[in-house]
């Protein structure tokens, strides 16, 4: 990176947006109130959990910075795994398998990209809609059921190590690193920007700017079909219903990280310490013995906290 | 005669409903030439330019560019044939960095690594552009921490970036330091030294004789004159925006007795909008507020009726200091009739009907119920009195005319009795005959007691209906005018900050 | 005018080609005890959908009308349960209206974009729901409760005579009362109605607690029906609410639209359901198309809103 980038990265974080703050507050808060906290299994645990809703909140960054909202990632993210499960149930073989994933989670994305780009319907209620969508096919192609035992090598994607680290925190790796590539150095995220900040500016310099906003899904599905790689492979499982809630944190660790909702501001960066502060709420909780129930209320409570102090300190 | 000329306009005529915005006008610019567009409010040059930038269409007349005959429908064919709009809202990404701006839509490609942005090639190129027009800003610097020079400048370059021939420049100091406007100009010299066209449109007329080669005057949409900045004076250039028959609308054939004190304005200070305003209104007069695009009058109107706030400063109404919301304003009898009618004054896909009563729900039904009948008549009533043209009062207002729908913002505010009423820009789009109504209309109000303060950009309708005149520029005060020594010369002085 | 009568009849014949579809799948279909059912099952929906609907009119939105039903619903079974109706209805109310105000506050005073707002209220409620139901079932309430979902008078399901009532107060509310006005300009045109001195956040903040308690009061409508609560009984019913309001006419884009095609909504989407059911359709399937309808529904919204057309 140029000396710039830096002095720009270093100001940034300067700025410190919530999550980072939240991360260090909740860090320190549970390790005072359990000694399970700070352990290195613990945390690799938290890197672990943490790395499907990054997968996701990278994808939600690109949406939300284009002023979109993707309110079906999550169980989008569970049909690409039940379709992965199929797939290998099937004997298709893996590659194909994870292929099938993110090409469903792809085409959702589409879906949703033409009804918001091409017919401007509200992003809000159309993903709430192919949210259902999502939620219903899941369930039909496993008939409420999960579908378990997927065999080593699904599950070398949780288990495996490569020079000594999970698989898993390596593919979060890869993946951050290439949607980091695509917004910083490619025509696609610079649009992703301009969409966000000025949309009519991108059209006046002749951009298509359909044709971007509607990228922009497609890769937010695709990446929730890797995702659901990785929680298929943690859980040894697909499970139909196991994405819904994950948008709701994948939006919180996108908003906590710095991206706003209308200006095209964001910092891609700042997702993942978004998402690291929402996966350790979720363990801290957890640790502390607090009911799963409770969870569900005090993580949403904690996490509309957070977005209305952002919102108030002025974006 | 044609060689040089790098944009010919001959004979653009351009109507909108109700009114002719642009008559026959013709103007030229030659290579490397800055080419001044002034005249009032109104006169017609910002809509020129429009249809040279492809925001609008034309009804009559052609354009040429380079000899070539060009048909323009939208604002990408004006990119293309070489024609640059520096608005004065820029049109810059925030949170992208300059060179990103700069070359928006035609990122250079990595040699090596396909899919990705030479971002080292870019900023190189931006820094180039940058450099050549004599600007220090490091391009790769968010366009968001800019100050309003720097962006401006961005635009320029990235009109020299697309190798734009004719760079038009829409009031472009108007949020300048003395200092950054010098370096704006020496910019500006650096582009027509390459052979660009700049058609800089401006009130500061200073800035005319500064920069400018030639200087075109329109006025009510038609070409006045052009002349050579060398031949020509700050007198003779006012004078052809302003000379014409002044013929009174409507004579004021009366004068009241001014009654108690409607608004009264001391200090008001908001920052980088108005500065140190003093100014009152009495019932019985009709106070006009002039002055040129971006004086401010708009936003003292919205800050004396709540809809902004303010820093310093008090604001009295009616003898009571206010600080809330438009809604407390409503309350005690304050209404204003906004400038952008459609957006701020009406629920265009509301009926009529709801659009005349809505502000005076509480008066007309305390109990909170709505009673059909009485509403219906109310309405009605203002139908008749205000010669409102629709078939019913429960037509969508989105269907009714300019002039129309004026009206139903009027009978809005009578509805509601307020004793001081705001009007902003009050007859603009409007055709003549609804014009007259409307000035009518505003001294019958005058006349039962109640207070105006009239905002306008058409320098007769300020002569014809104010009792006094303030003038506004660059957010203040410049002037007071009674109604005896107003003149057009005067008016539009004061509002450019052109005094003897 | 003429938009509005294409529009109730394009909804009509839906409704006729619903009814003879459905009749010729099953013979029995048009018995007048079933569709009594069906108006008393469209009836719930519709009630939920009702607050649902002066909130979309306002150019907002409540995602979080399920979660606030479940937990006040919940809540107040609990009471109910040993014998406390009055009180124990009271205070599920109050929570409704509570949760409502609360989103009322964040969409008000903090400025948060509606659907976030109530979003996240949807994932509190739920929470607490879950948290105070402990994953169990209660179910058992008094006859007195009980009158309400499931008693008949003069053979009219207790239901259906509700949601005439409900329906008859809220037209009045929102045709010929000044809050009803000032919830139309709001959405017509929130700067205007700024403009015109109407309070905005006051409004706002009634608009969505009067969402709030709505829901409660469908939800001890709904739980007296079924004679049961858990805490996930709110989940599968924001879909079809929106799906009612939509199709019903209610813009989302604020302003147009009213109580009434709410209610013609509401049979639309009981009739499909039904339909679906009577078909054997899965209930995995239902979730599919629960989906797809309300995407077609906000289709059909921006093909059909006034202010899309260039208002």
């Amino acid at each position: 990176m140029s000396e710039t980038a830096w002095g720009t990265w270093a100001r940034r974080v300067g700025m410190a947006p919530g999550a980072v703050y939240a991360l260090v507050v909740l860090s320190l808060t549970f390790t005072l109130f359990t000694t399970q906290f700070l352990t290195l299994r613990n945390l690799t645990n938290v890197g672990m959990q943490g790395s499907v809703l990054i997968i996701v909140a990278l994808g939600m960054t690109l949406i939300i910075l284009s002023q979109g909202i993707d309110l079906s990632l999550g169980p989008v993210m569970g049909l690409a795994g039940v379709v992965l499960a199929l797939a290998v149930k099937q004997q298709v073989g893996l590659p194909l398998a994870i292929v099938a994933a993110i090409v469903v989670g792809g085409c959702f994305g589409l879906l949703n990209g033409v009804l918001i780009a091409r017919l401007g319907l509200p992003p809000f209620v159309v993903t709430l809609g192919t949210f259902g969508m999502a939620q219903g096919l899941a369930l039909v192609l496993t008939q409420g059921s999960s579908i378990p035992g997927l065999g080593p090598a699904v599950q070398y994607f949780n288990d495996g190590r490569i020079l000594g680290v999970q698989v898993p925190i390596i593919m979060t790796a890869v993946a951050f690193l290439v949607v980091y590539v695509i917004l910083y150095y490619t025509k696609f995220g610079t649009y992703v920007f301009a969409l966000g900040g000025n949309q009519e500016a991108l059209a006046l310099a002749g951009v298509r700017t359909r044709l971007y906003k509607t990228g922009v899904y497609v890769l937010g599905g695709g990446l929730a079909g890797v995702a659901a790689l990785v929680m298929t492979a943690r859980m040894n499982a697909a499970h139909p219903t196991v994405g819904v809630g994950l948008e709701f944190d994948a939006i919180a660790s996108v908003i906590l990280g710095g991206t706003s909702f209308e200006r095209g501001k964001g910092w891609l960066g700042g997702t993942i310490f978004g998402a690291l502060a929402v996966s350790v709420l979720r363990n801290g909780l957890n640790l502390i013995g607090l009911s799963t129930s409770w969870q569900v209320s005090m993580v949403g409570m904690v996490i509309i906290l957070a977005i209305v102090v952002d919102s108030l300190r002025g974006i | 005669m044609a060689e040089g000329l790098v944009l010919q306009l001959e004979g653009i005529s351009k109507q909108f409903p109700g009114v002719r915005a642009l008559d026959d006008v013709s103007f030229d610019l030659r290579h490397g030439e800055v080419h001044m567009l002034v005249g009032e409010n109104g006169a017609g040059k910002s809509t020129l330019m429009k249809v040279l930038a492809g925001a609008y269409g034309h009804d009559a007349g052609r354009i040429v560019i380079n000899g070539q005959p060009a048909d323009i429908r939208n604002p990408a064919q004006a990119l293309a044939l070489g024609v640059s709009v520096i608005y004065q809202e820029f049109n810059l990404v925030p949170y992208l960095s300059v060179a990103q701006n700069i070359f928006l839509g035609r990122e250079p490609r990595h040699p090596k690594i396909p899919g990705l942005i030479d971002h080292t090639r870019m900023k190189a190129e931006a820094q180039a552009l940058l450099e050549s027009l004599g600007v220090d800003v490091d391009p790769q610097a968010m366009v968001h921490d800019l100050g309003v020079a720097q962006q401006q400048m961005v635009e320029v370059a990235k009109a020299l970036s697309v190798n734009a021939q004719i760079v038009v420049m829409d009031e472009p100091t108007s949020a300048l330091t003395t200092r950054e406007i010098v370096q704006l100009f020496a910019a500006i010299r650096r582009l027509t030294t390459r052979g660009v066209g700049v058609i800089y449109i401006s009130h500061r007329l200073e800035e005319v004789f500064e920069i400018g080669d030639r200087i075109t005057v329109l006025r009510d949409g038609k070409w006045i004159t052009t002349l050579n900045v060398q031949d020509a004076t700050m007198d003779g250039v006012i004078q052809a925006m302003v000379g014409r028959a002044i013929d009174r609308l409507f004579p004021r054939d009366f004068m009241m007795e001014k009654g108690e004190v409607a608004v009264a304005v001391h200090n008001l200070h908001r920052h980088g909008v108005l500065q140190d305003i003093t100014m009152t209104v009495r019932c019985g007069e009709i106070v006009g507020l002039a002055g040129l695009v971006g004086a401010g009058r708009t936003e003292l109107a919205r800050v004396i009726f709540g809809a902004d706030p303010y820093d310093e400063g008090e604001v009295e109404i009616f003898g009571r200091t206010v600080r809330g919301s438009p809604t407390e304003r409503v309350a005690i009898g304050v209404g204003l009739l906004p400038e952008d009618r459609k957006r701020e004054g009406l629920a265009l896909i509301l009926p009529l009907r709801e659009n005349v009563v809505v502000a005076s729900l509480r008066r007309l039904f305390p109990s909170g119920i709505i009673r059909r009948a009485k509403e219906h008549a109310v309405v009605t009533d203002f139908v008749k009195s205000l010669d409102i043209a629709t078939p019913s009062i429960n037509r969508m207002t989105k269907f009714l005319s300019g002039g129309t729908q004026q009206k139903v913002v009027l009978a809005k505010w009578l509805c509601t009795q307020s004793r001081f009423l705001i009007f902003d820009e009050p007859t603009r789009g409007i055709d003549v005959g609804a014009k007259a109504e409307i000035h009518q209309l505003m001294n019958e109000l005058v006349k039962h007691g109640a207070a105006i303060l009239m905002i306008s950009s058409e320098l007769p309708e300020v002569l014809n209906m104010s009792d006094r005149i303030y003038v506004m520029h660059k957010g203040r005060i410049t002037k007071e005018l009674s109604r005896e020594e107003a003149n057009q010369e005067t008016i539009l002085r004061h509002a450019m900050g052109v005094t003897p | 005018m003429l938009h509005f009568w294409l529009h109730s009849l394009s909804r009509l014949a839906m409704i006729i080609v619903l009814l003879v579809a459905l009749s010729l799948v099953s013979p029995s279909f048009l018995s007048l005890q079933n569709l009594s059912n069906i108006v008393r099952q469209a009836s719930l929906l519709f009630l939920l959908a009702s607050g649902l609907t002066v909130v979309i009119l306002t150019a907002g939105i409540d995602l979080s009308i399920g979660s606030v039903l479940a937990l006040s619903g919940s809540v107040a079974a609990n009471f109910i349960q040993q014998g406390w109706i009055w009180s124990g209805s009271l205070i599920g109310l109050v929570i409704g209206a509570g949760c409502g105000l609360l989103n009322g506050l964040m969409v008000a005073l903090v400025g948060l974009p509606p659907f976030i707002a109530t979003y996240g209220m949807l994932w509190v409620a739920e929470g607490f729901a879950q948290v105070f139901m402990k994953g169990e079932i209660i179910s058992g309430f008094p006859r007195g409760f009980r009158f309400l979902g499931a008693g008949y008078v003069t053979g009219i399901p207790v239901p259906i005579l509700v949601m005439i009532v409900v329906l008859v107060v809220s037209i009045f509310f929102l045709r010929r009362t000044n809050f009803g006005r000032h919830v139309y300009i709001i959405g017509a045109n929130r700067e205007a109605a700024r403009l015109s001195g109407i309070s905005i956040r006051g409004n706002l903040l009634l608009v969505y607690s009067l969402s709030g308690l709505i829901s409660a009061f469908a939800g001890l409508v709904y739980v007296s029906r079924i004679n049961a609560v858990e805490s996930t009984i709110g989940e599968p019913l924001l879909l079809p609410a929106i799906a009612a309001v939509c199709i019903g006419g209610t813009s989302l884009f604020g302003g147009e639209g009213g109580i009434g095609g709410t209610m013609v909504g509401a049979l639309i989407m009981t009739l499909v359901t039904n339909g679906m059911n009577l078909l054997n359709v899965s209930p995995y399937w239902q979730s599919f198309v629960m989906g797809a309808i309300v995407v077609l529904a906000v289709a059909l919204d921006q093909l059909g809103s006034a202010k899309m057309k260039g208002a």
